[in-house]
């Protein structure tokens, strides 16, 4: 019997490592049934963490859920006594499963499955099967790309740049030094499809990259890790150390004349180092700000050699393609996006977590097949794609097929798969003010137009949801979104106005709310409502007036209370508090 | 390879690996740019660079982009010009200082105080003349009289008192004049233009010398026996003695400006003959008329305008005048009247005057001056009769006033006092309040309501296709002479451009200025005061029975002294600078993004070097050219996005001697962010 | 020019990760994220130090010191909060998290408190979306936060770090 604990940072947030130190504690202290606890990552249901998987031995998999410390006791006794249906309580719900079984994984394949931490696990499972095809088959580089090309990858980072193009380039780059990079700084706030793929299958990344490599003729492959990401490091450090020492990595690979060493170099915060110059700039110690593009990367990357840019989810289909043929990859998807796309869901989602799809899906049946709908049953409003770069797309658009092109129609992007869910209590100024925000503090400050512009948009949004805006600030946001789009250097400055200009089109009458009649329809922007007491609905429990951090709620106990208005900050406390929907918010 | 491509046009070769932008700079295609330098790599911050090749999506950045062979590049399509426009007014919208000092901007004629006063300072009389002349001639008249609105501007006043820059331009040209070695109108070869000027007062002689600078033939037609118009027939000798004027005319007419007096148009010469004899015509023949009071009895003997009063003084005519005399208005040209009634020996001096001694439009020294030789001020009262006998004025009844609400000028309206009369007796009346022009003569020329000629405030222009017109008599009437100077440059450089065959139109240039929140800023408590210099004169008693010149002039002790007081307000680097020099080809209005500006204090560079944070646009070049070309790395980009700062490394001991003080970083920076104190 | 450099960081505390890295290109970030593991965040001194033993100017240290928002050129509290800004905590209310931190400890963004217990640092997304709103403090990760569920934790922690002082 193996007890597997779901050890991807969400979950060991969520408690999985006191779970699984509580079980370590009753197993040690004695193991009748020898009975195994082990590890895996990010199994991708990040609402049920921790979770807990118990594979009988026949295979037979009960996925036990929302764990506490104290069941591991129950657990425990399950499992000595070989009564599982001690556990029954605890096990997922079918319809919380359908939340896995509706996926098409490919990047995601032994995530929440195998021991990251053990190369022996992904060996087990074919892991590197298309390495070994290649290098003992003999396929020449050209051969790689070709498949690859076959396969219709593209750039999961954001660009969605034909993969086999630029490693074609790269190849096609003269000189004997080159490299190969990863973009693991996966800074779309609301985004950890990376980590993910890192914390629960590294090897996968490495053998994606080392396919690259041979690609492209690198001796060198870096990964740029987010230093946010201490576990990802960890585990990756390990993946390489155990590749190493197996072959995988370091000269002659698997007996082959391909060599080629990996290291990690870990990012300290900057948003604009998921640009690919930036990204070089820090990777040689220095402050990353974009270079000028020509020259590409290909042609004169880090340290001025040829080098290529991907990022982790596009190698993580690297090897999978390779064995299984770019034509099965490219089997999946739309004519225009092949193969299969991971996003991580989450806002104001019934089941947010990782969520792998072929392209082609419709944002509706991610949202309400997969992640069940709007949590509280509350209305959908919009969902966010791309982050800081990307857009809200409407309900009127939910049936938008999920490819690069069809995305892009909307005004925001596929991105990397950030897919952050919005219901009628988000304001969508306000959201189109955090990306700004976002962005204004991520810019370089390289460039006049992302420096200052951003800055400027920021303050006229500021104003907006303060209830100062003016008429013409709708206008003056639009041309400064089209001048930055025009003017900017990077595409960080080049897609900041995204946002705010998707929130225009989609959700102008709401702007003109906040800016005409002062008021935030979605009720959030603090100067623009006032809190009440729906005397129907109040019983005089009394709790609102309690938790008021300004003795503005007063009134007799059993009838109902009222809120100065004068007194009132409108921290939300009373409504957090209130059980019965009685504070109104207007 | 070399590859072949048009940029607006022109067919360039471009080198192999050569950028749009070197290879358009050979064909001669200049394209902006703040953070490119040939001495250091291409870095693209700026962005100002930017082109657009046809069939290419993104606009380019030609410090970088290279061409490709065929491209069709464009540098000024709107999307190029918008893209330039938007990256430089947000630059400015976050750049604060003074590209010039308050006085230059507070001058009607834009004259660049700060230089000369400067010079000045430096014992550099004739190349303060030389500025001073940049603007417009007569600096030792106009010294001595102007009303000096760049005093009024001047920010020495938040310490005590404002530079004395109107005494200090005419103690620089006084010199000059007295040297010898008298200033020489620079003259450009004759162009084969001809401009008829009608009117030489301080207008027309400005648009004289401004045009002769061009090298167009210029003929001056006046009336009077002698040029100088208001200067000589409006202010009374002991202001401006006739010879500092005379001496600065004939500059004027040494440079081959022909002066034709005592030619009166619609008698002497025909203004269509003119105007179809001449290339261009500019009308400068100024206000000379004075506003009658309609009151009763303006018609009797001894009630006259103030400026025939003076005008006939100045032409050499003594008035008689009786004992008492009153002067109606509130202006300079009542204060003119007034004082010379004094030196003609009335008793009784009388100023007439509405309103109360903070409207009067007057300059306070005059007005002081009045009063310290005897002359009797009524303010809030008002002329409603004016009696006599025989047909001769005896005395005239006033009406009290007192001051009501805010009139559209901003002053007080001053209303009767129902039933307070005053009646004083008089044996003259001068009545000045206010001018307007005579434009008998000029036939075809449209007029105002008032009777002044219509010409547009950009170009000077009016209904008659070659005539300009400038001064006084244009549109709102009579003003101060720097105004009517101003007009006549500005009108000068539209004729010029007339005759060339360009656009005619000023544009007053773009500058940054620093908004009163931000003089604030100024910490002038802690500047050491030192008192304005006195101008050494005469005293009351030692001058009012004469026309004796009031005021001897600056020692040259006095004018240094009073000329390093200046607080050197406008930037360093005005005509250096390339963001300013940009702005101005792209008509910014940085206004319409207002937001958070920053202000930070000066940043000490070694020990030579001074960075001001607040002018900085953030090209890179300082720190770059530190570590490319000057090999230091001394400077260096600290912090991101908007709180992007150059820095140099931490203060320690031994810091400042990793600075070579080469000051190429002060050369490499294109705006005035970088400079060596001393 | 004023000299105001402190000079008491024990520099030998960085000898070993300098000549790791002595030798490996490119390496200042990762020394100087050496550098504020040991010492808690980059003294002056240090940063000089490290600019002299890797012959990358001072200037340049300084730059790439203040460009990335994992550097911390002052100390911070034995507490180093790090709340989420990301996109979920902001739509699952963030904000009020922030507010109650303010509320109970009196600090904003990148403040200590007077009795250098707690530091307040938002950070960009930490990737546990799902759990929003999220904040991490040393090393711990604390989610689905109430503004409630915020106080008390930072209670406990006050009771804790204040007990060991």
């Amino acid at each position: 019997m193996r007890l597997v604990v779901g050890e991807g940072s969400c979950g060991l947030a969520a408690g999985a490592g006191k779970v699984h130190t509580k079980l370590d504690e009753l197993f040690s202290a004695s193991n009748p049934v020898n009975a195994e606890v082990t590890i895996t990552g990010c199994i991708g249901m990040c609402f049920l963490e921790p979770i807990v998987d118990i594979y009988e031995d026949d295979g037979t998999l009960h996925r036990l859920v929302k764990l506490t410390e104290k069941d591991a006791d129950t657990i425990y006794d399950a499992v000595v006594s070989g009564d599982l249906s001690k556990v029954k309580e605890l096990e997922i719900t079918d319809e919380d499963a359908s939340f896995l079984s509706k996926q098409t994984r490919i990047a995601l394949r032994n995530c929440g499955i195998i021991n990251p931490m053990s190369i022996d696990e992904y060996v087990s499972v074919g892991g590197y099967d298309a390495l070994s095809k290649i290098l003992k088959d003999g396929m020449t580089q050209d051969e790689v790309i070709e498949e690859i090309d076959v396969s219709g990858l593209k750039g999961r980072g954001g660009a969605g740049f034909s993969t086999a193009f630029k490693w074609r380039a790269a190849k096609a780059s003269e000189g004997t030094e080159k490299y190969l990079i990863c973009n693991a700084d996966e800074g779309d706030p609301g985004a950890f499809m990376d980590r993910a793929v890192i914390e629960g299958d590294p090897h996968t990344l490495i053998e994606g990259m080392l396919i690259g490599a041979y690609a492209i003729g690198a001796q060198e492959a870096v990964v740029y890790v987010r230093a946010e990401y201490p576990l990802a490091i960890v585990r990756l450090e390990n993946a390489i150390k155990e590749a190493t020492a197996r072959g995988y990595l370091g000269d002659n690979i698997l007996g082959s004349n391909f060599s080629c060493k990996m290291r990690i170099k870990a990012g300290a915060g900057a948003f604009v180092c998921g640009e690919e110059t930036a990204l070089i700039e820090s990777l040689e110690g220095k402050r990353g700000m974009p270079r000028l593009k020509p020259p590409f990367p290909a042609q004169s990357g880090f340290w001025f050699k040829p080098s290529n840019i991907n990022n982790v989810e596009t190698y993580a289909n690297v090897a999978w393609i390779i064995k299984n043929g770019g034509a099965a990859f490219a089997a999946m998807g739309t004519e225009e996006s092949k193969g299969t796309k991971v996003f991580a869901l989450t806002g104001k989602i019934k089941r947010g977590g990782l969520v792998e799809i072929p392209m082609g899906k419709t944002l509706r049946e991610v949202i309400y097949d997969i992640g069940g709908g709007i949590r509280d049953d509350k209305e959908f409003k919009a969902v966010q794609l791309g982050g800081p770069s990307g857009g809200c797309i409407p309900s009127a658009l939910l049936d938008t097929v999920i490819d690069y092109k069809q995305l892009g129609a909307t005004g925001a992007i596929m991105g990397s798969g950030g897919m952050v869910v919005m219901d009628e209590s988000t304001c969508m100024v306000g959201m189109a003010k955090f990306f700004l925000d976002f962005t204004a503090k991520e810019s370089c400050g390289k460039c006049i137009h992302c420096r200052i512009g951003t800055k400027r948009m920021l303050e006229i949004l500021d104003r907006i949801v303060k209830g100062e805006g003016e008429e013409g600030d709708i206008e003056k946001l639009e041309e400064l979104c089209y001048a930055i789009k025009d003017g900017a250097l990077c595409g960080l400055g080049q897609t900041a106005p995204n946002p705010v200009l998707t929130t225009i089109k989609y959700f102008r009458d709401e702007c003109e709310a906040h800016i005409k009649d002062k008021k935030c329809p979605a009720g959030e922007c603090v100067n623009l409502i006032t809190y009440s007491i729906d005397k129907d609905k109040c019983i005089g429990c009394s709790a609102c007036a309690r938790q008021c951090p300004t003795n503005a709620i007063s009134g007799q106990v059993k009838s109902p209370y009222v809120i100065d208005p004068n007194a009132c900050i409108k921290c939300g406390n009373c409504k957090t508090v209130c059980k019965f929907g009685a504070i109104l918010v207007g | 390879m070399s590859i072949k491509y048009t940029i607006d046009g022109v067919e360039v070769i471009a080198e192999a690996g050569e950028t749009i932008l070197a290879s358009a700079k050979r064909a001669g295609v200049e394209i902006p740019t703040l953070c490119f330098d040939e001495n250091t790599a291409i870095y693209g911050a700026c962005g100002l660079c930017v082109v657009e090749a046809e069939g290419v999506p993104k606009l380019l950045r030609a410090c970088s982009a290279k061409p490709a062979e065929g491209y069709v590049v464009h540098t000024d399509t709107p999307r190029v010009l918008r893209a330039r426009k938007t990256a430089l007014e947000l630059l400015l919208s976050d750049h604060t200082g003074d590209c010039r000092g308050p006085c230059k901007l507070n001058c009607p004629a834009l004259t660049d105080c700060q230089k000369y006063v400067n010079e000045i300072k430096d014992g550099k009389y004739k190349e303060a003349v030389s500025t001073i002349y940049e603007a417009f001639p007569l600096p030792a008249s106009i010294g001595r009289v102007c009303p000096h609105p760049c005093e009024d501007a001047c920010r020495r006043q938040k310490i005590e008192e404002p530079i004395s820059i109107a005494f200090l331009k005419a103690f620089a040209a006084d010199k000059v004049l007295e040297s010898g070695d008298v200033y020489k109108i620079p003259t450009e070869p004759d162009s084969g233009k001809k401009v008829a000027i009608i009117g030489g007062g301080p207008a027309g002689l400005t648009a004289a010398v401004k045009l002769r600078e061009n090298g167009h033939a210029v003929t001056i037609f006046d009336q009077q026996p002698k040029m100088g118009g208001m200067l000589r027939y409006g202010i009374p000798q002991y202001r401006l003695p006739k010879e500092v004027l005379d001496a600065e005319i004939k500059i004027i007419e040494d440079a081959g400006v022909v002066m034709k007096n005592n030619v009166k148009l619609g008698k002497d010469i025909m203004f269509d003959d003119i105007q179809k004899e001449y290339d261009a015509v500019l009308l400068a023949i100024g206000a000379w008329t004075s506003v009658p009071m309609k009151v009763p009895g303006e018609d009797l003997e001894g009630v006259q305008g103030g400026i025939y009063f003076l005008e006939k003084l100045g032409l050499g005519e003594t008035p008689v005048i009786g004992e008492r005399v009153a002067v109606c208005g509130g202006g300079n040209t009542a204060m003119d009247a007034c004082r010379t009634a004094v030196r003609l020996g009335a008793k009784e001096v009388y100023v007439i005057y509405r309103r109360t001694r903070n409207e009067m439009p007057a300059a306070d020294i005059e007005i002081e001056e009045a009063e310290e030789e005897g002359v009797i001020f009524k303010f809030l009262t008002n002329p409603i009769e004016i009696y006599g006998s025989n047909g001769k004025v005896e005395g005239m009844k006033l009406q009290i006033m007192e001051l009501g609400e805010p009139d559209e000028s901003g002053r007080r309206r001053p209303v009767p006092v129902e039933g307070k009369v005053e009646d004083i007796k008089l044996d003259n009346v001068f009545m000045a309040i206010g001018q307007v022009a005579d434009c008998d003569g000029i036939s075809g020329v449209e007029l105002t309501k008032k009777g002044t000629i219509v010409a547009d405030e950009k170009t000077f222009r009016t209904n008659i296709e070659n005539v300009f017109a400038a001064g006084d008599v244009t549109n709102k009437g009579a003003g101060i002479a720097i105004e009517a100077i101003g007009e006549a440059q500005r009108a000068a450089f539209c004729i010029n451009n007339y005759l060339c065959g360009d656009e005619v139109r000023y544009e007053r240039p773009y500058f940054v200025e620093k908004n009163d929140a931000e003089v604030s800023q100024i910490d002038f408590e802690s500047m050491p005061k030192q008192d304005r210099e006195k101008m050494p004169g005469l005293s009351p008693e030692e001058r009012k029975h004469n026309f004796d010149p009031v005021y001897f002039g600056f020692t040259e002790e006095q004018a240094k002294a009073e000329a390093s007081r200046c607080l050197e307000c406008g930037c360093h680097d005005y005509y250096e600078c390339k963001l300013i020099e940009y702005a101005n080809w792209y008509d910014v209005h940085p206004e319409r993004f207002p937001g958070e500006k920053h202000n930070r204090p000066l940043i000490e560079i070694g020990t030579v070097i001074e960075h001001n944070p607040d002018k900085c646009v953030l090209c890179g070049l300082c720190y770059r050219t530190c570590e490319e070309v000057a090999k230091k790395t001394f400077i260096g980009l600290y912090n991101r996005g908007f709180k992007a700062t150059i820095n140099p490394m931490y203060p320690t001991a031994e810091a400042a001697s990793y600075c070579a003080t080469c000051g190429k970083c002060v050369d490499a920076c294109p705006t005035g962010a970088m400079r060596k104190k001393f | 020019m004023s000299c105001c450099m402190e000079k008491h960081s024990d520099l030998s505390l960085i000898r070993e990760t300098l000549d790791h890295y002595k030798n490996i290109p490119g390496s200042l970030i990762a020394i100087l994220q050496k550098a504020q593991d040991i010492y808690g965040y980059l003294p002056v001194d240090v940063i000089y130090h490290i600019a002299e033993e890797t012959g990358v100017a001072p200037a340049k240290v300084m730059g790439v010191a203040t460009f990335y928002t994992q550097f911390r050129l002052q100390p911070v509290g034995k507490y180093l909060i790090m709340l989420c800004q990301g996109t979920a905590c902001h739509v699952n209310g963030s904000e009020l998290i922030e507010s109650a931190i303010k509320d109970e400890l009196g600090i904003s963004d990148g403040e200590t408190t007077e009795d250098g217990l707690f530091t307040l640092k938002n950070v960009a997304c930490l990737g546990c979306c799902s759990l929003s709103p999220v904040m991490m403090i040393n090393g711990e990760t604390y989610g689905s936060l109430t503004p409630d569920k915020t106080k008390n934790i930072l209670r406990e922690l006050a009771k804790e770090g204040g007990a060991t002082e």
